[in-house]
């Protein structure tokens, strides 16, 4: 009876476990863009290891916890990918640089707007205003057609092979990006990992698609010609 | 790099940190979970096809993200060796320039002073037999067209060959005048061809970068960031030799200010330093350069009936030595506001023989009423020290528009020029009459009308009709006062192509709505020579049409159609095909099709599959006929190092209008900001333009930030806010506006003043004054 009390014990303890597995990394995998025609991906260096204090980030969340999600992902971005704007004052005699990374550079809690401050993915570009300009009018100069078109979808993908093999890349990824902005703490949490303090993303995690169109496919010439 | 050690108890923390957030997220989904929510959705995924950024110069390569029949995002592109997968604010939201609500998607014919709906047909009909009619009455050189570094080069190529080939008037012109004018002269004037030797990759070399009159972090950012990661990566120095302190100058090692136009006296200091330092390359300036000293005191082109002609003199080098000695860094001091140490630090950086200097250069030199001169004065500094046509080594002439270079350079959109050679060139006439399969009797010998002569002769009536396409010059043109009227004047006729309504349009008799960037195949050429194709993504609005189709469709019905016998899907690749005939050679080959459809541009001369990246060095170039250097350009395969001396601007500051007036732009928005105010996230950073003041004036005027305030020249007057230490802070006796707002059109204040040998306009120097309302 004890030992099957036991028994039981460490088969619910498994049963849990694959539960807790199977969740975690279900939420990693949670789709936020597909991009199947995406030839273009920069080397790894660009998208790893640019944070080396993203550790911190975990202590950051516990204190002031206000999570990005979504819907603040698209308030201050054109489409999926866009730079955002700059929602605070920023000071325009300066292309940026320092001034900027003293908050985003980490990224966490800034008494001065009392928000959170999110991590810049490019800590080595200094001429943040490049891309990164204010917003100092509500008005439009003509009205647009422009819309918000997401790429986003809510169904299941399969971008697993197996059900505890790391999920593939499945968005594009450009010059600009860094995993751990996105998937730290700060980032939006639908797509926060569970492991940060890892950084090495892509030693487990390898984008979807190939560069098919870069070269011939290889084939392999038979031993024996016939 | 990762460097932090994890220690025992750290690990088991954030192992610990980690399992609890897998156990809530277990317990409770909802919170990772939640709904978010959804914009938008859709099911198809994204196309990317690559585009050249449609705005500036710089020529970014872009990947346009396509779904369902729009463009819904952008990214850089990571093959294109310009950008390196990055861009600028503009090019990551340039599609979203497409969208405007009020996009001109029909045809408008102006009745009794109304815009008046109409079909295309009939609006083409309209302009075919006004153009004729006006040719009839009033002769060819009554009809003109005016385009832009915007036009695509399939656009420029077939205007240039119907007007010049077909209608038989050299009035044809771009925009490019008012801003790559200077650059082109100096080239021709020190090199006998056109565009740099060197190319981007330069960045990754040089040791040092003076920018000359250039705010490159707001103007051309991307190249800006370029030079930014090699000094992190390098240690190299940027220098901002400038006229105001702008976000350059704060990001550069050191900002150096000069007073308006001294830049003409800095450069031969320079040179002086140069000389007199022994830091002259003897060898290359032996066998690779000569002396040459032309007209001086050559006139600004303020009155309708100026003309001029240089007149080059051979001199050698002790005549320029001589000539220099007006120049020691002490006396230039003096009129220059820079300080002799401070010319003399330049002048050590350019001197070093271990350091590779590139020269960056855009409009502050180029809208220079002496700018073919300051464009020589450049050159001169790296031919002494031969440090050019090698990598990391090169003045380096920016653009502003997307096809300066390969549109209106190439192709030669302006009156004097053929898409190979000059129209005076008997010899010219007779290859390009060839190619365009024209009688040679059709193209007219002389040039008519550069861009200020020919809004002039629309003012005077000499010039009746004008077609105006991609450009906005109700918005652009100096002393714009008199410009308009002339245009609204009667009698006149004027055909507006654009995609949107603008101060232009509003002079139109016919407006033509135009097919933009993405909605047509087409090919743009950058700054570093390099042409880049794109194919046709998304189907224009309404009735709206490419440039080029319009030209072709009113090129129908003069009775010219067996010329441009093009298909109607395909016209573009076949116009481009035809035209790099006129540049076969290993001199300006230009890369085919196919590759530039694979590429994300290529860089001519293309020579036996491969780009050139440095002209002029038998290392690089194949076009060389000798070893080492040979500038094949002149005849004699001599570079030429010209005697410029200063000379004082059209107008200066005097006790009635104290201030110096200086215009640009700002990186949010582009050209008359026709399309970048129509892009919400620019629009909303910089809503309206503004004029910026020194702040102790504004203090002593009694003006403060955002206070309205009236500047006034002697030919207009307008009221904008002020702007005190924000974005840029000129020094004391100087004020800066940018010119992108219509609202506020500043130009209505400049001087129509020009650099007689590029008649190139200074929209840099005049003089006003300032009073708070």
């Amino acid at each position: 009876m004890k030992r099957l009390k036991i028994i039981s014990f460490v088969v619910f303890l498994m049963i849990a476990a694959v539960i807790i597995i199977g969740r975690s990394i279900k939420a990693t995998y949670e789709k936020t863009s597909i991009d199947e025609n995406d030839k273009s991906l920069n080397s790894e260096h660009d998208s790893i290891l640019l944070h080396v204090n993203i550790l911190d980030v975990n202590n950051i969340i516990d204190k002031n916890a206000r999570f990005k999600n979504t819907a603040k992902y698209f308030s201050n971005r054109a489409y999926e990918g866009a730079p955002p704007t700059v929602p605070h004052e920023v000071e325009g005699t300066q292309i940026g640089g320092k001034a900027c990374l003293k908050c985003h550079e980490t990224g966490g809690y800034v008494d001065k707007f009392k928000a959170n401050a999110p991590i810049v993915p490019h800590p080595n570009f200094e001429n943040c205003i490049q891309c990164h300009v204010p917003v100092n009018t509500k008005n439009e100069f003509k009205d647009s057609n422009w819309e918000l078109v997401t790429n986003k979808s809510s169904s299941e993908i399969t971008n697993q092979a197996l059900l505890t093999s790391p999920p593939v890349i499945p968005h594009t990824i450009t010059k600009t990006d860094d995993c751990l902005s996105c998937h730290s703490g700060l980032g939006i949490k639908k797509v926060r990992v569970t492991h940060p303090e890892r950084t090495n993303c892509r030693q487990c995690h390898v984008p979807k698609y190939t560069q098919k169109d870069e070269q011939d496919e290889f084939i392999r010439k038979p031993l024996v010609n016939n | 790099m990762f460097t932090q050690n994890l220690n025992r108890r750290v690990f088991v923390k954030k192992m610990a940190t980690s399992a609890a957030v897998v156990s809530a997220v277990s317990l409770f989904p909802g919170i990772v979970f939640a709904e978010e929510q959804q914009v938008n959705l859709t099911e198809d995924n994204l196309n990317w096809k690559k585009a050249p950024c449609r705005f500036c110069g710089v020529g970014c390569g872009l990947l346009i993200g396509i779904s369902n029949g729009k463009a819904v995002a952008v990214k850089g592109d990571p093959r294109s060796s310009v950008n390196k997968g990055l861009a600028c604010v503009k090019g990551y939201h340039s599609v979203m320039a497409l969208y405007g609500k009020d996009r001109l998607k029909k045809p408008l014919v102006k009745k009794n002073g109304v815009f008046v709906e109409t079909s295309m047909k009939e609006a083409l009909d309209l302009v075919a037999s006004k153009m004729s009619e006006t040719i009839k009455n009033h002769g060819k050189d009554a009809v003109s067209i005016y385009g832009s570094g915007q036009w695509a080069i399939p656009d420029g190529y077939i205007a240039s060959k119907l007007f010049k080939g077909c209608i038989g008037t050299n009035n044809i012109e771009a925009n490019a005048r008012l801003c790559m004018a200077s650059a082109v002269t100096g080239f021709m004037t020190s090199f006998g061809m056109d565009e740099p030797m060197g190319c981007y990759e330069d960045i990754d070399y040089a040791n040092v970068f003076v920018l000359w009159g250039n705010n490159m972090a707001e103007m051309h950012p991307v190249l800006f960031s370029r030079m930014l990661d090699q000094r992190q990566k390098r240690g190299i120095k940027i220098i901002d030799f400038a006229t105001r302190t702008t976000r350059t100058s704060n990001a550069a090692d050191k900002s150096i200010l000069f007073k308006p136009q001294t830049d003409l006296a800095v450069a031969n200091a320079i040179c002086y330093e140069i000389i007199k330092n022994n830091w002259v390359n003897k060898n290359f300036v032996e066998t690779n350069c000569k002396f040459q000293k032309g007209k001086t005191n050559i006139g600004h082109g303020l009155t309708d009936d100026f003309k001029f002609k240089d007149e080059p003199e051979q001199i050698d080098f002790d005549a320029f030595k001589v000539f220099l000695e007006d120049y020691i860094p002490e006396k230039v001091e003096k009129y220059s506001g820079v300080a002799a140490r401070d010319i003399k630090y330049m002048a050590a950086l350019y001197g070093d023989p271990n350091k590779k200097v590139v020269s960056f250069w855009c409009m502050g030199p180029n809208q220079h009423t002496r700018g073919t001169w300051m464009n020589n004065l450049i050159y001169n500094i790296h031919l002494l020290t031969g440090k050019i046509s090698s990598p990391g080594n090169s003045p380096f002439s920016l653009t502003g528009q997307p096809s300066a270079c390969g549109t209106a350079r190439e192709v030669g959109t302006f009156t004097h020029k053929l898409p190979k050679g000059l129209v005076a060139n008997e010899k010219d006439r007779a290859f390009a009459a060839k190619i365009w399969g024209v009688p040679v009797e059709n193209i007219p010998d002389k040039p008519t009308h550069h861009t200020m002569s020919m809004f002039r002769a629309l003012d005077r009536g000499e010039i009746k009709f004008m077609w105006i396409q991609v450009t906005n010059p109700m918005v652009t043109i100096p002393n714009l006062n008199r410009y308009r009227k002339g245009a609204e004047k009667e009698g006149r006729f004027i055909v507006v192509s654009d995609v949107y309504p603008t101060p232009t349009t509003d002079v139109a008799d016919v407006i033509l709505p135009s097919a933009m960037w993405i909605e047509k195949t087409g090919l743009f050429g950058n700054s570093e020579r390099r042409t880049q194709f794109w194919e046709q993504m998304l189907t224009p609005p309404g009735e709206a049409m490419d440039d080029g189709k319009q030209l072709l469709e009113v090129a129908e019905r003069l009775g010219y159609g067996k010329y441009f016998q093009y298909s109607k899907e395909n016209y573009a690749e076949e116009v481009y095909n035809e035209y790099t005939q006129f540049h076969a050679g290993k001199k300006h080959g230009m890369a085919p099709l196919e590759v530039l459809k694979k590429e994300a541009g290529m860089i001519w001369p293309f020579v036996d599959g491969k780009p050139t990246k440095w002209r002029f060095n038998s290392k690089y170039d194949p076009a060389c006929e000798k070893e080492g250097f040979h500038f094949y350009g002149n005849e004699d395969g001599k570079a030429v190092i010209w005697q410029r001396p200063y000379e004082a601007p059209a107008e200066s500051p005097d006790s009635e209008y104290p201030f110096w007036l200086n215009t640009g732009r700002v990186v949010e928005h582009w050209h008359t900001g026709s399309m970048t105010r129509r892009i919400s996230v620019l629009h909303k950073a910089v809503p309206n333009s503004y004029v910026e003041l020194n702040p102790e004036e504004a203090k002593e005027l009694g003006i403060k930030n955002r206070d309205r305030v009236r500047i006034t020249s002697r030919r207009g007057t307008i009221v904008m806010l002020a702007s005190v230490n924000e974005r840029g802070v000129p020094p004391r006796g100087q004020v800066f506006v940018p010119f992108f707002d219509e609202h506020f059109l500043i130009n209505e204040l400049t001087l129509d003043s020009y650099c007689p040998i590029s008649n190139e306009p200074d929209y840099k120097k005049c003089a006003v004054k300032i009073e708070k309302v």
